[in-house]
């Protein structure tokens, strides 16, 4: 469920009820000094702190930081290593395994963590289908075998085993909600079992943190974290620069480029301001996709039907003018979707199968496939006259380069006789269109998780939408039994290797049929200050973010530097007026409307 | 040209003509006494002229980003390109000249299709009186007491993205006003004597209304649609700039709207934000002096003694 920006109008008009009826009030402010914070800044709040409900990143990062997994990933390549659990043993079947938790696991409340916390998460979670759980615990059945040892047994082969990478839950909390509709619980608990746990939620302005002090790896070196949110990514900006926060998430990319040439060393690093730049890839994308047709709903274009005219869509859109021009080269190019931020997974397409911009080759596929331009008025039309090579786009309004992307893809296509009608939709709008199957393409993204099985899933028949009422992920309409039958076989493969090469043939099948164009893979824009605290990872190493990673590293691996200047709070708010008076008249004024403009337009990912 | 000296062989409508050609040349000789109403009016002839010539001496395409690869991104004004260029190295000059026409055109449409929707219902609501009036009237508050700008931002993200829905949220949120005041003028002439006369002849319904009432009310009309020509444009402006307009079609808003997507305030590229900006100051500027010029001249009422 990872879908960039997926329901966000939802998530805020949720985060707006929950504003009315669920803050937690919690102590007042901590001494100042005494206190080693660590502020991040952001633009987009918490859904909720319900792990069974929620689906933004912001709230990932929450759930990463409060629950810890049984087995954990490394922070540079994502290797399956022992979390609560010290080690595990496999049966010989392969669909059996027995992990040994530490000793003397507690959760932040003090009470012990035992096997039944594990159990009752996993078996509770599959019953219920919980969002966030049930990809991985679907067949998974888990016992207790006593308070240290929890026996997982799946009903099918598992190639994701011995990873246990849920979110376990304290059952001493949980139990009650459950009982009922867990998805309604406030979850405002803070009970955990990782470094940090949730303090307070002040929804629209930032959340905090404070460290667990019963961590099975010790209390972290940084005593709270805050995330404080920003409607306008300039002020974001403005205030890392002036210290008020020590690192920033999803910089806007023209300020991010401006702020990495100040970056003299090859480890963008910056002695004059101390601010490291990091475009942190997690194999998230952004794709053209054209309607399939296979759900039999809506009234997609039927041109696009015939794969010629797929690949002409393809080979007339240059797609490294695009990156350069419009992602301004932040992220990479790649052929093919991102199923992980693990680049293993990424098949290298032949160069005879490569789609590469070449209007003439697309030219000559639509020529030859008949539609010509028989009335003269520069756009082609299908084979039998019966209509024009119109197609309708469908434009997001949540992306800041979405303008960019249609003036170039639509301008591009104009060029081999291609037209195109486009209308913008907000992200909730343009769910709908998309599950009526009422488009011919749209451009949106998704970001992965680390096992490939999910967004590979995404893509089967069974997830072509054929009830509007009920949308489904295939949001290209497209069905493929050879793909199904390879998805099916990975699923149960427990040979890495095979799995690896099996996962290659369905990525290069999908590139093949080009019902998606995938445009660039997108890149996390980040930046820290490096005068307060060392230990920032990047996850996996050198490509990845430091910030709102896979499993969050950073923060628990950070350490206050001997010469930082301490808690800055003071510093803030005297920056903070500044910032205003210099600001002036026209920014309050303009203020009314960022906060709005910015609701409707986060940019973030799910 | 004198009144008397046309009257022997006129004809009625004749000598309705050239009262009303007198009346003009009244109000055009009151209008150029007002130094700073002359000055707005050729401010807004000049952006329309500029609206209207500029698909003449420029080419669209040569701002769409598929033309601009070339171009210098993010450069300050200077001898090439006099207002600089974006973040797609399109010229910020040939957007502003371009976006002046959408600005316009719906300023004008809307303010059209506020002042129809607003003097229909008032000519209703005050010629017929009784229940209609007061059924009128409280459709007229109930839109007067909804708040303007979040019931714009719902219904242009409800509504299809187009210039068009973009006109109509305008039409529909803004016309209560022009309702209200051309409601109360009917009534004030409904009582007069003449209409009294009229209707005693015989004058039907139609007669009364188009006669009589219409041509009494117009030079009010006529003024508050000036004077709403400019919220109209800044609705436009206002709605663009949330992202709500129709991104395909730049207007000034919408070069606001793109200048806050690419930071151009925080880095500092003032040519992307200031042009649009004070555009849209100008025209609005000159519109509301125009307006009140006009209709302190058409309103007797509003005239300094």
């Amino acid at each position: 469920m990872k879908r960039q920006s997926w329901g966000i109008a939802l998530a805020v008009a949720a985060g707006g009820l929950i504003v009315g009826t669920t803050q937690v009030t919690t102590t007042g402010a901590s001494s100042p000094g005494a206190t080693v914070t660590l502020t991040v800044g952001l633009q987009q709040d918490l859904d909720t702190p319900n792990v069974t409900a929620g689906y933004l990143v912001a709230s990932y990062e929450l759930w990463n930081l409060q629950y810890a997994t049984l087995t954990d990933k490394a922070a540079n390549d994502f290797a399956t290593i022992p979390g609560l659990a010290e080690s595990w043993t496999a049966s010989n079947d392969g669909l059996t395994y027995t992990y040994t938790l530490r000793d003397g696991l507690k959760w932040s409340d003090d009470q012990p963590l035992t096997a039944e916390d594990v159990a009752w998460t996993i078996n509770t979670s599959r019953d219920q289908v919980w969002l966030n759980h049930s990809a991985v615990t679907a067949n998974l059945t888990a016992v207790a075998l006593d308070d240290r040892t929890v026996e997982i047994t799946s009903a099918v082969p598992d190639p994701k085993l011995p990873t246990m990478d849920v979110y376990i839950l304290p059952k001493h909390i949980w139990e009650e909600p459950a009982a009922g509709d867990v998805t309604t619980y406030e979850a405002l608990d803070g009970v955990g079992s990782g470094p940090f746990t949730l303090k307070e939620w002040k929804p629209g302005q930032e959340w905090t943190m404070e460290a667990n002090p019963n961590y099975w790896q010790g209390v972290a070196a940084i005593d709270q974290v805050v995330f404080r949110l920003y409607t306008d990514g300039g002020a974001m900006a403005a205030a890392l620069e002036n210290g008020e926060i020590d690192a920033a998430h999803n910089l806007p990319a023209e300020l991010f480029v401006e702020m990495s040439k100040h970056v003299p060393s090859p480890d963008l690093r910056d002695g004059e301001q101390g601010i490291v730049t990091v475009a942190g890839e997690q194999g998230g994308f952004t794709e053209l996709a054209m309607n399939g047709m296979a759900g039999g709903l809506g009234d997609g274009h039927p041109a696009l039907l015939d794969i010629d005219v797929r690949h002409a869509v393809a080979l007339a859109i240059n797609r490294d003018e695009l990156f350069e021009r419009v992602a301004l080269g932040i992220g990479t190019q790649r052929d093919t979707l991102g199923v992980s931020p693990n680049t293993e997974w990424n098949p290298e397409i032949p160069a005879d199968q490569q789609l590469n911009y070449d209007p003439a080759k697309a030219n000559e596929l639509l020529d030859n496939g008949g539609y010509l331009d028989t009335d003269g008025d520069g756009v082609r039309e299908m084979p039998d006259g019966s209509r024009s090579l119109t197609f309708r786009y469908a434009e997001r309004s949540e992306s800041t380069q979405a303008e960019g992307i249609r003036e170039l893809v639509t301008g591009w296509l104009a060029e081999v006789g291609i037209a195109t009608e486009v209308s913008v939709y907000d992200d909730t709008q343009l769910t709908d269109i998309i599950a009526s199957g009422e488009y011919d393409m749209f451009v949106w993204g998704w970001t992965p998780f680390v096992d490939p099985d999910t967004l590979l899933s995404y893509f089967k028949c069974d997830q072509v939408t054929t009830d509007v009422a009920n949308p489904l992920y295939n949001d290209a309409n497209w069905c493929s039994p050879e793909y199904d039958a390879l998805y099916a076989e990975q699923n149960q493969e427990l040979d890495h290797a095979r799995r690896v090469e099996i996962v290659h043939e369905m990525l290069t099948l999908f590139h093949n049929e080009s019902t998606y164009v995938v445009l660039y893979h997108d890149a996390e824009t980040q930046a820290y200050r490096t005068d307060r605290f060392e230990g920032w990872l990047r996850q996996p190493a050198d490509i990845g973010p430091v910030l709102f990673s896979n499993s969050s590293p950073t923060y628990y691996n950070l350490k206050p530097l001997a010469g930082g200047t301490g808690d800055d709070s003071g510093d803030s708010s005297t920056a903070m007026t500044i910032l205003l008076i210099a600001g002036g008249v026209a920014v309050l004024a303009a203020a009314g409307f960022v906060v709005i403009r910015s609701r409707s337009r986060r940019d973030e990912r799910d | 040209m004198s009144v008397e000296a046309d009257l022997p062989l006129a004809s009625p409508r004749s000598i309705r003509w050239s009262r009303r050609r007198a009346s003009l040349a009244e109000t055009g000789r009151r209008i150029r006494k007002d130094r700073l109403a002359v000055i707005a009016l050729l401010v807004l002839i000049g952006f329309v002229l500029l609206a209207i010539i500029t698909p003449w001496i420029t080419d669209r395409a040569d701002f769409n980003a598929i033309n601009t690869g070339n171009n210098p991104t993010n450069q300050p004004p200077n001898g090439d390109y006099l207002l600089g260029t974006d973040r797609y190295g399109r010229s910020v000059a040939l957007q502003l000249m371009w976006g002046a026409r959408v600005s316009l055109f719906v300023g004008f449409v809307a303010t059209v299709l506020t002042i129809v929707i607003g003097v229909l219902i008032g000519l209703a609501a005050g010629f017929f009186g009784g229940w209609i009036d007061a059924l009128l009237m409280r459709i007229t508050d109930w839109f007067l007491v909804i708040p303007f700008l979040p019931t714009a931002i719902v219904l242009a993200a409800v509504l299809e993205r187009s210039l068009w829905t973009v006109v109509l949220v305008i039409g529909i949120t803004s016309w209560p006003s022009s309702a209200r005041l051309v409601r109360s003028q009917v009534l004030s002439v409904r009582e007069r004597l003449y209409v009294d006369r009229a209707r005693a002849l015989g004058a039907g319904r139609l007669h009364i209304v188009g006669r009589h009432i219409l041509p009494n009310v117009t030079p009010l009309i006529l003024a508050s649609a000036t004077l709403a020509v400019p919220i109209s444009i800044l609705t436009e402006t206002t709605l663009s700039f949330l992202g709500l307009g129709d991104p395909t079609s730049i207007s000034w808003g919408g070069m606001l709207d793109q200048a806050q997507q690419s930071s151009a305030v925080t880095a500092g590229h003032w040519w992307y934000y200031l042009p649009p900006g004070i555009a849209i100051m100008l025209v609005v500027l000159a519109f509301t002096i125009f307006g009140r010029a006009l209709e302190e001249v058409l309103d007797p009422r509003l005239r300094a003694r």
